[in-house]
């Protein structure tokens, strides 16, 4: 009744793809080498296989895996994926930036179940590379606006009561590359720079009370410790509501890209407030106007004028199945999923359309639904090979319904980069396979 | 002092103390009730706190003028934004745009866009340049920050940057910006007949491939028969990457020029500075044989078929 796509021969489809990146010339003799050398280049155990083994592992024959021992306990102290999964990674886009230090790289939705994203896949966004920060030599300083500014060691900071949640991490230039027109060929690159973890640390809130608010404090700067200092001002309320100081990440210590070993986190906002590698915050009285809130980060509209500080990641969803990393290879019964979320709180509801836009059916909404989260929805549908363009619409718990291209373009014009949360359309032909397009 | 000086005294206390706390301290606790951190001294924040407000609050003493500037911006910053500001490859254009914020491709520079001086001198200051951030003096940010200016028209050729001087800088764009009023869109949740399906119609689709193209993106490792443990520690960062116009390890074309300079031309270079690249390429702890072990990886990469 139900398949799903690409879970066929996963180990030709291994051989073949590692046998792509061999030079024509050894090919031949990299495929007859087969499994022996996909699986322990890879994985660095013995894998002594051959392709016509392949059948012999189906039923009504006995695997080899079944006839023989395994990889002792250690073997990889700290675990890997499954070296038939190496293609369940981040990309990046070369042609968006000068080069790959000031950069970015996406989260392979199509590929992920549930709404956590696992620690490794998560994406990056660097603006000088990721520092290397020895723990011990971590220092995080509060000062400005306060009557005892202070110095936290990473002990320090784990010693306050400690807060966890799951919420979403986006870059507010997720899906900029499609303001104008459909640019991108995969769901990767068109929504993959959000991601999804559980968060663990103290709130700022904590820390203020420590240190002591003076009555004139209105704003506070978030400053980075990497060679590019990013610096971003957050309103006091903000601060005071949910704004988390980060050690912690999906269980275990930060990773370096994401800021180990402090971040701050801000739910729900643009993702370059959630500072990485956080060395200060310095409490004022007025916004500091810094290069990431001016020249960057600022949503210009068609008049010439911007709009600043535009913090909130609004509702926004989109199918990750069908899409075109993951198309359809058969007529039946499918299950159609998606993620939704919202900077402003829960979704409430998400509905899905087979014909553009001009009939909807309401989805239902799996597992946790959390404020500020991802949100993933499904939908059961027949496919009898007919094309279609299938579009997701999430609403939130604040009633806002995310708008279509046509709306978004006429409130904002084409150069806002920031902040795209239009309606999105997959083109599904009727070979199964699915494209990206913007339709009227 | 009597009782009721004493119970002045303690009321006059306690509203001085309420006072001196905003009004959701009262709910969560007070100032220093876990003890946890060591007290930041003056000298502690000074030596961290680099950030400048529109008001000119957090400015330095010094000064830098626009002639000055133009020397330091042609040695550490024209790499990447090019010598009139036009921008190198993908790096920021940091001039011209006037005028153009309402076209169909915008060009937000300093002049077209910054609403405020003071944004370039923390930004500079803070990150630039790209390869050795925070490493240039008080006057030289001063000096740059004024030709940046003046190469947007802002100011003169013969102005000086000061913190007085400072405000009189007056930015094209300052009341270009207004505070976010979103939501500002109002879609329905219509679920049946909501458009005219006749009035569905395709209107873009991607020109580009990208994800079929990443097997090209990632990077090689390359074999070699010299010790390329330095390079990988200490070069590969902006050489693999081609950062701020670094030529990239085995791109013949961008090297040819250099190896006809001789390998020692290069080697001082390299170990004493060249352009933007810091002498060592920052890594000051290594010997000179070690960037000489470096050096050669790189030529020989560039020397293999």
């Amino acid at each position: 009744m139900f398949s799903k796509p690409g879970s066929g021969p996963a180990v030709l489809r291994k051989v073949s793809q590692e046998a792509s990146k061999v030079d024509p010339a050894k090919r031949r003799d990299f495929l007859k080498k087969g499994l022996a050398v996909a699986g322990g280049a890879v994985v660095g155990v013995p894998f002594a296989s051959t392709l016509s083994a392949a059948e012999n592992n189906l039923p009504p024959n006995l695997p080899e895996w079944s006839r023989s021992l395994g990889a002792g306990v250690i073997t990889n102290p700290y675990g890997m994926p499954s070296a038939f999964e190496g293609e369940i990674k981040r990309r990046t886009v070369p042609w968006l930036t000068a080069d790959r230090i000031a950069a970015i790289s996406f989260t392979p939705l199509a590929e992920l179940d549930g709404i956590i994203t696992p620690s490794g896949l998560v994406f990056e966004r660097y603006h000088a590379g990721v520092p290397t920060i020895n723990p011990d030599e971590y220092r995080l300083m509060l000062h400005g606006l306060v009557e005892n500014p202070l110095i936290f060691t990473i002990d320090d900071l784990r010693r306050f009561p400690s807060t966890t949640a799951i919420n979403f991490l986006e870059c507010p230039a997720n899906g900029g590359m499609e303001w104008r027109a459909a640019q991108m060929d995969a769901l990767q690159f068109t929504h993959g720079m959000i991601s999804c973890c559980e968060w663990t640390g103290v709130l700022l809130s904590t820390l203020l009370e420590e240190v002591g608010v003076k009555p004139e404090a209105k704003w506070i700067l978030a400053e980075g410790s990497d060679g590019s200092h990013m610096s971003r001002s957050i309103p006091l309320e903000k601060a005071l509501d949910d704004t988390l100081i980060v050690y912690a990440q999906n269980g275990e210590p930060l990773r370096p890209e994401q800021g180990y070993p402090v971040r701050i986190f801000n739910p729900g906002w643009e993702g370059n407030t959630s500072v990485k590698w956080l060395r200060r915050l310095e409490v004022g009285d007025k916004p500091w106007y810094h290069r990431e809130e001016t020249s960057k980060y600022t949503d210009l509209l068609a008049d010439g004028r911007a709009r600043k500080f535009s913090y909130v990641q609004e509702s926004n969803s989109v199918v990750t199945f069908p899409c075109p990393e993951k198309p359809l290879k058969q007529k039946g019964r499918y299950e159609l999923e998606g993620l939704a979320w919202s900077g402003s709180g829960k979704i409430k509801r998400v509905d899905v359309s087979f014909d553009g836009g001009v009939n909807w059916r309401q989805a239902r909404l799996k597992g946790l639904v959390l404020p500020k989260a991802l949100t993933r929805f499904s939908l059961d549908f027949t496919w009898d090979g007919s094309p279609a363009l299938i579009q997701s619409r999430s609403v939130d718990e604040t009633g806002y319904v995310q708008p279509t291209f046509a709306q978004l373009r006429a409130a904002r014009g084409e150069s806002s980069i920031y902040h795209k949360n239009a309606i999105h359309t997959w083109r599904l032909h009727a070979d199964g396979t699915v494209t990206n397009v913007q339709i009227s | 002092m009597s009782r009721l000086a004493n119970r002045i005294f303690v009321v006059s206390l306690l509203v001085a103390f309420m006072s001196a706390l905003p009004a959701w301290a009262d709910s969560h606790g007070k100032a220093g009730q876990y003890g946890i951190g060591k007290a930041a001294t003056a000298e502690e924040i000074a030596g961290w706190d680099i950030d400048i407000r529109p008001d000119g609050k957090g400015l330095p003493p010094g000064s830098g003028s626009v002639e000055d500037g133009e020397m330091m911006y042609e040695e550490k910053c024209a790499s990447c934004h090019g010598s009139f500001g036009e921008g190198v490859g993908r790096y920021p254009v940091l001039s011209g745009g006037e005028g153009s914020l309402t076209e169909p491709r915008p060009e937000k520079t300093v002049g077209s866009y910054w609403p405020y001086a003071s944004t370039l001198w923390d930004y500079i200051h803070r990150a630039m340049p790209f390869t050795q951030p925070q490493s240039m003096s008080d006057d030289e940010v001063y000096a740059i920050t004024a030709y940046v200016l003046y190469l947007n028209d802002l100011v003169e050729d013969d102005f000086v940057l000061t913190a007085e001087t400072f405000t009189s800088i007056e930015m094209p764009n300052q009341d270009g910006f207004f505070l976010d009023d979103r939501p500002d869109t109002e879609n329905t949740t219509c679920m049946e007949d909501c458009k005219d399906p006749a009035s569905v119609k395709i209107l873009s689709e991607p020109t580009m491939v990208t994800l079929a193209a990443q097997e090209d993106v990632a990077v090689t490792e390359e074999t070699s028969s010299v010790d390329d443990k330095v390079y990988r520690q200490a070069c590969q960062m902006c050489h693999a990457a081609g950062v701020a116009g670094a030529p990239m390890t085995g791109d013949k074309a961008a090297w040819a020029p250099r190896l006809e300079q001789g390998r020692e031309k290069l080697l001082t270079g390299a170990i004493e500075g060249i352009g933007i690249m810091p002498a060592k390429g920052g890594q000051k702890q290594l010997s000179d044989q070690e960037v000489a072990t470096a050096l050669d990886y790189m030529i020989e990469q560039v020397k293999q078929d």
